[in-house]
């Protein structure tokens, strides 16, 4: 069964904007990162996952409910982390979150308890008791994640849980995720219009654009090795090129400073370091180069164009 | 000491016993296998919990401070009056002009008024200003079930306030009798009023109050909004009166507390009191007028909690 499966889903904002656009995906359990540009579409697809939202046309489930009909059973199993401020200033973390343990259904007790547990995994320790006016932005992140966490769900939806923090707030919230979606097995969607933070938490990638599905694949395809090695030099990136490409290798300056060769096997790196050494130049890094996340996306959204 | 992230255990304490060093261990993410009670009993909860939070229960003073002080004021002449029937005796008290039950909430449902206008507000507005719905609407819970649990609060806070004082008057003339036997015999008959009259007082108040309070985040706007359409209910009528209208006494049922009072004096008899008295109207005009008011006023509250952006 897979964790969230939509069929041509379709979402249109009174006043005609079309937020989705027949989006047919199927996603397995894992960190799943949502990506798009703001207004891609992200937000009205988490919502219509909780069943907070009706779809104009086509279909979706999650953890096997119909979205439409199923809504409540698909909100008791899940935990939501909207991307807005959404906590009470008046109370504190502990009677906050124990709160909503109890809006999930938990008995007093459970919640409590429950409450306690995500706190501490959250990060939040004494000032857990205090009123939630007197936090910081990245401890009211903390709080809407202990929320959403407290009835120990079988699938978080979060959406946008950086935003606003400062990077080592950022560093923390991803941190955070992480555990929460690898060590503790609960599957995760992370929205966000941040392509570096997604590549930092998550094991599959959904990349929306306009209501479009751009790509939906296993992160490490998107990063896989492109067989394209990066030479960069002091000086003579033009001569070492030139005579690379003379002993039948395929190099190309990018740079003043660097030279892409194609690695298809293990015979250009003999060539790389005696060349190097032949003409005296002064090496300063040899890298295998990667696909860059944003490269593709911008490379597909080109395409989809 | 900064909050830690990951998952390591934490310093032993120092032991200062020859025992086994102890040491607290994280103990990693627990899931929970509990008992999962479902949408009721999350509705019921929230219900409890609203209801508290009308009588500022778990907040701080401050939120105390204008319901327990409505309270207190509301229930303050049934105190003096069951004081005064105990040392003087039933008929010097009586005499001396004392509230009775069927003028009871008529004379003191400003008090019920200001806790309406202070409480309802905040009940609702709360959650709107700080976009804390999006969370609720996010649970095992529909936004109907929302919008009714807040509507129970509000009502059962106001029948807690509305009952009170005629229950303590209704012991104190009860035990100030001579034959306690046939004093409390003698106040039985009352009971049904006692309750019938808080009931369509508070049914009346938590339909206007709600329906206005669910329109703004803004807990000053929601208040002042609440007490215009009191204040303008009582004086229009007045207004209309003297301007001599033709249309005859039928601009009272503008006046909450007057279709509160008419359908009291309709169903429990009794003398009527304030405006009610110099009307010549027919009951059913504030039966209609009563079942208007709250179903109208429930249905444009709940009708708000549908479209309410979440």
């Amino acid at each position: 069964m897979p964790l969230i499966s939509t069929r041509s889903l379709t979402h249109r904002y009174p006043g005609d904007v079309l937020a989705l656009d027949g989006l047919s995906l199927d996603v397995e359990s894992g960190v799943i990162g949502l990506v798009g540009a703001n207004g891609a579409g992200k937000s009205t697809l988490l919502k219509i996952l909780l069943g907070l939202l009706d779809p104009t046309s086509g279909e979706a489930t999650v953890l096997g409910f119909d979205v439409r009909r199923e809504g409540t059973r698909i909100r008791a199993l899940v935990g939501y982390m909207p991307e807005h401020d959404c906590l009470p200033p008046d109370v504190s973390a502990t009677e906050f979150v124990s709160h909503m343990g109890r809006m999930s259904g938990l008995p007093k007790a459970a919640a409590r308890e429950r409450t306690a547990d995500v706190l501490r995994h959250v990060g939040l320790y004494e000032e857990r008791y205090r009123p939630i006016s007197g936090y910081s932005t990245g401890m009211k992140q903390r709080v809407k994640l202990a929320q959403a966490l407290v009835h120990d769900p079988k699938l978080l939806l979060l959406d946008e849980p950086t935003n606003g923090l400062d990077p080592a707030g950022r560093d923390d919230m991803l941190k955070l995720i992480r555990r929460t979606g690898q060590e503790f097995g609960i599957a995760t969607v992370v929205a966000s219009h941040l392509l570096g933070e997604i590549e930092r938490v998550c094991t599959y990638l959904l990349a929306i654009d306009a209501g479009h599905l751009l790509r939906s694949a296993p992160l490490s395809t998107f990063t896989e090795r492109t067989g394209t090695l990066v030479v960069e030099v002091e000086e003579g990136a033009e001569a070492l090129a030139g005579r690379l490409a003379g002993q039948g290798v395929n190099a190309r300056v990018e740079t003043a400073r660097t030279i892409l060769v194609d690695v298809p096997d293990e015979r250009p790196y003999d060539l790389v370091r005696d060349a190097v050494a032949d003409l005296g130049l002064g090496l300063v890094r040899l890298e295998q180069r990667r696909h860059r996340l944003e490269d593709l996306f911008s490379q597909e959204a080109t395409d989809a164009a | 000491m900064p909050p830690e992230i990951g998952g390591t255990p934490a310093p032993a304490p120092a032991a200062g016993s020859v025992a086994a060093p102890s040491a607290i261990y994280d103990l990693g993410y627990r899931g929970y296998d509990g008992p999962r009670l479902g949408r009721r009993a999350a509705v019921w909860a929230l219900f409890a919990s609203s209801f508290r939070a009308t009588w500022g229960l778990g907040r701080s003073g401050r939120a105390k401070i204008v319901p327990w002080g409505a309270l207190a004021f509301i229930s303050l002449p049934a105190i003096v009056q069951s004081a005064v029937n105990a040392t003087v005796g039933p008929v010097a008290g009586a005499a001396a002009g004392g509230l009775t039950f069927d003028s009871y909430l008529a004379q003191m449902n400003v008090l019920a008024f200001i806790f309406l206008a202070a409480q309802a507000p905040e009940l609702l507005g709360s959650d709107l200003r700080n976009r804390v719905l999006a969370l609720y609407f996010a649970h095992a819970m529909e936004r109907l079930d929302y919008a009714l649990a807040k509507l129970a609060a509000i009502l059962a806070a106001l029948l807690v306030l509305t009952v009170v004082p005629t229950t303590i008057l209704f012991f104190g003339l009860s035990l100030g009798s001579a034959d306690l036997v046939q004093g409390f015999k003698d106040q039985l008959g009352y009971v049904p009023e006692i309750v019938g009259a808080a009931l369509i007082y508070s049914l009346l108040y938590a339909a206007v109050g709600m329906a206005i309070s669910a329109f703004t985040p803004r807990r000053a706007y929601a208040t002042g909004a609440i007490v215009a359409v009191f204040l303008v209910g009582t004086a229009l009528p007045a207004l209309v009166r003297r301007a001599g209208s033709s249309i005859g006494d039928w601009p009272v049922l503008l006046d909450v507390n007057a279709i509160a009072e008419g359908v009291r004096h309709a169903i429990f008899g009794g003398s009527a009191n304030g405006v009610v008295r110099q009307m010549s109207l027919p009951d059913t005009g504030y039966f209609a007028a009563f079942a208007a008011i709250i179903i109208v006023g429930v249905a444009i509250y709940l009708w708000r909690y549908q479209r309410v952006e979440a």
